[in-house]
């Protein structure tokens, strides 16, 4: 019975502390200067390829692609320096988001030599902007039932189906689609499922709007209407589409953007508290030390998966109680605040953002009630 | 540029020790008999852990001390708490036996306690009193801290136990006896108190760990409606939400150890990493301990179930040192003064400057 889910927690060194000084230096000039105002859920809802591309200058962008593939060459731990910085900061990095977390890594393990050397360059430039298809109408959760197919034509695949929830399809240039290249196997429901590179720009893909609730626009409905993507956009290998989507979700779910996305909402809610704009309320601390203690996890997680020791179930967790903290902080900052009392822009705008995001954090990504199984599962309860 | 210095340093307890106190503890809890509503010290085990070097196991080797790390210390104590040992390895080494050193008193290998006594002499509720030879008194007396090593009839002792049934007596010293104790410095006096609440931690996140394996070894033997109950999505979701907040636990008690190991202390950070791993294992060890209660039914209620014997010294536990409350107060503190712009610097350093709001202040150990 593994009664011990958490990998082991490393102590974090200089080396390590030192590039987390230089990016925050660099953000905060950033804030000065005006350069972006400080956000929640940035890798969602922000995109600034200015930005983006700065950062690559910067060698913070394809930080674990190989030199000879364009990228930095550095370890999984010191993207995540980097990449905690940045959120903390509620900086705009939504246009690189996907890319840099699951696109560089699945093409380094998965691509062809042809396909490393178009992409890779061009994503560690921040020059090219991927977004992910998977979600369907009627494929949540359940992602096996995915129904659009890839048909096969000569030189290719032709593509026809309609994937939703793509976060800025509307902004990117290409993305991965999930498709069944063979028809469903009530039997074996994963196989039979690949991965294509599709080209959002090109013919016969139509993009459309989903609006969220609070008027912006960051989802998308991707129709694919018999595009053709040729033989040498398939990502992988035919039918093991299953396994390559969730070979990376470690790395997806375990990241500091499940437990930071609220993260400058909390930073002004403790200064508020300081300057008497909110009540000194000990429920501070009792987030402030889940965030820490996250944070601690998320590392753990991280480490471990860069040594290649498996951690699925710890990500799990992670991405479970991140999600839910984070959630939690705007909810507990709402529950502090009278209308009518305080007069905070800042505060206000980052609160009302936190609260109508909220309902996405523990949906995204695989929703908490799955995850629960995901962790049950770990536990050898099923 | 690949880094070529190191990112990072583990700073785990030592293998071997945790393979045997793996198999010393498991012995001990398949061997012990049944529970009873009221614990008191087993001098037996307490006898195997002296010959064994793990009574006095951080300290150090020159005064008869196996000379462990925190990391190693952190091992025993929540492997031991998670087998319901009723031993007093906070008391007698981690506290009395480094403040003894930290005074240079000779120690003389009888049973420590220790504690905080009042301006009056008086110290409440402290642990395994009636059964140590010496209790170990930190006195703050003016602006300066003092260690006293006082045998048991010197003090008025009435005899208490806490929600766990474990002695938890009243002690009344003479102050002149505690006016009489060795100076100490600064540092010792307020680390006491950081110390005394990790080690609850640890002890307490040992506790949750055998906590799960009881539920999940519960939820594979026990069948209703013709199946094992783990197989309903509804405990599985009861029982995930327990072992996460477990693990959550684990990492702030574990970060927290390596920060005390890898600087001996002495990394200003050390407060807030401690306030963490209070906060984090405290909150999460009453969704562990409801959780359990809930998934054990009512043979988990039970005196002949192990349940309680992990359960109720969670939440003796969980108080002291610091509650919860106070020690999330002292948490907003730290967020408040690093205010905006330095709060995620106090939270992967722990440091901050102090701040102009302040809670009221109140008495407690």
């Amino acid at each position: 019975m593994a009664a011990r889910l958490l990998p082991p927690v490393p102590r974090e060194l200089p080396a390590l502390t030192e590039l987390r000084l230089e990016v925050r230096a660099f953000l905060a000039e950033q804030v000065r200067d005006g350069v972006f105002v400080p956000h929640v859920d940035t890798w969602l809802t922000r995109w600034d390829r200015d930005f983006t591309r700065e950062l690559a200058r910067r060698g913070w962008l394809g930080m674990v692609i190989p030199e000879e593939y364009g990228g930095r060459g550095r370890t999984y731990l010191e993207r995540f320096v980097v990449t905690e910085e940045l959120l903390v900061a509620g900086a705009p990095v939504a246009a690189h988001w996907i890319a840099e977390r699951q696109i560089g890594p699945s093409l380094l393990t998965y691509g062809t030599e042809e396909q490393k050397r178009t992409f890779l360059p061009a994503i560690s430039r921040g020059e090219l902007v991927f977004g992910i298809g998977m979600s369907e109408p009627d494929s949540g959760s359940d992602l096996a039932s995915v129904r659009t197919r890839a048909e096969r034509v000569d030189g290719g695949w032709r593509l026809t189906g309609t994937k939703v929830w793509t976060s800025g399809a509307h902004e990117a240039d290409a993305f991965f689609a999930l498709a069944r290249t063979e028809p469903l196997d009530p039997v074996r429901r994963h196989d039979g499922l690949s991965q294509f590179i599709v080209d959002l720009r090109g013919p016969d893909v139509h993009i459309r709007p989903i609006v969220s609730m609070n008027g912006d626009h960051h989802f998308n409905e991707v129709h694919l209407d018999g595009v053709l993507v040729p033989d040498d956009r398939v990502l992988g290998r035919l039918g093991a589409g299953w396994v390559q989507v969730t070979s990376e979700l470690a790395f997806e779910r375990s990241g500091p953007e499940r437990v930071l996305s609220t993260f400058p909402l909390l930073a002004s809610a403790a200064q508020a508290m300081e300057d008497g704009r909110l009540p000194l309320d000990e429920g501070l601390g009792r987030l402030v030390a889940r965030v820490a203690g996250l944070h601690q996890m998320s590392f753990a997680v991280s480490h471990a998966l860069e040594a290649h020791e498996p951690a699925d179930t710890a990500a799990a967790v992670v991405k479970v109680l991140g999600t839910t903290t984070e959630g939690d902080i705007a909810d507990y900052v709402d529950g502090l605040t009278a209308t009518g009392w305080v007069e905070d822009e800042e505060l206000f705008t980052l609160l009302h953002a936190a609260i109508l995001q909220r309902p996405g954090f523990t949906l995204r990504g695989g929703t908490n009630e799955i995850l629960r199984g995901v962790i049950a599962r770990g536990l050898g309860m099923r | 540029m690949p880094s070529v210095r190191p990112l990072v340093e583990l700073h785990g307890a030592d293998p071997d020790l945790v393979g045997v106190l793996s198999e010393l503890f498991a012995a001990y809890r398949s061997g012990r008999p049944a529970p009873t509503h009221l614990v008191d010290l087993d001098r037996d085990l307490w006898a195997h852990l002296e010959e064994l070097g793990l009574s006095r196991l951080t300290g150090s080797p020159e005064r008869g001390g196996s000379g462990g790390t925190w990391a190693d210390a952190a091992a025993l104590l929540g492997i031991a708490a998670g087998a319901a040992a009723p031993v007093p390895l906070v008391e007698h080494d981690v506290l009395g036996g480094w403040l003894l050193e930290a005074a240079g008193l000779p120690d003389d290998g009888g049973l420590r306690t220790v504690c905080r006594p009042d301006p009056s002499g008086v110290a409440l509720n402290v642990t395994w009193a009636r059964e140590a030879t010496h209790v170990v008194a930190l006195w703050e007396d003016r602006d300066e801290w003092r260690v006293a090593d006082v045998p048991l009839d010197h003090v008025a002792l009435t005899e208490r136990r806490n929600i766990a049934g474990e002695p938890s007596d009243t002690v009344e010293f003479d102050v002149d006896e505690l006016e009489a104790g060795v100076v100490v410095s600064r540092a010792v006096g307020e680390q006491f108190h950081l110390r005394g609440a990790l080690a609850r931690s640890a002890q307490n996140v040992g506790a949750m760990e055998r906590i799960v394996e009881i539920v999940l070894r519960h939820v594979a033997e026990r069948t209703q409606f013709g199946r094992p109950i783990g197989r309903f999505q509804a405990v599985q979701h009861l029982v995930s939400d327990i072992a996460s907040e477990t693990a959550l636990g684990r990492a702030a008690t574990d970060a927290a150890v390596a920060r005390a190991s890898a600087t001996n202390w002495t990394d200003p950070g050390m407060l807030f990493a401690v306030g963490v791993a209070k906060s984090c294992v405290g909150h999460g060890s009453s969704v562990v301990v409801r959780g359990a209660h809930q998934v054990l039914g009512a043979i988990g209620t039970t005196l002949e179930h192990e349940l309680h014997t992990l359960t109720k010294p969670i939440l003796a536990r969980r108080s002291e040192y610091g509650s919860l409350h106070e020690w999330d107060e002292t948490l907003t503190s730290l967020a408040v003064s690093a205010g905006h712009d330095r709060l995620w610097s106090l939270m992967t350093t722990g440091r901050a400057k102090p701040s102009s709001a302040q809670f009221p202040t109140r008495g407690g150990v």
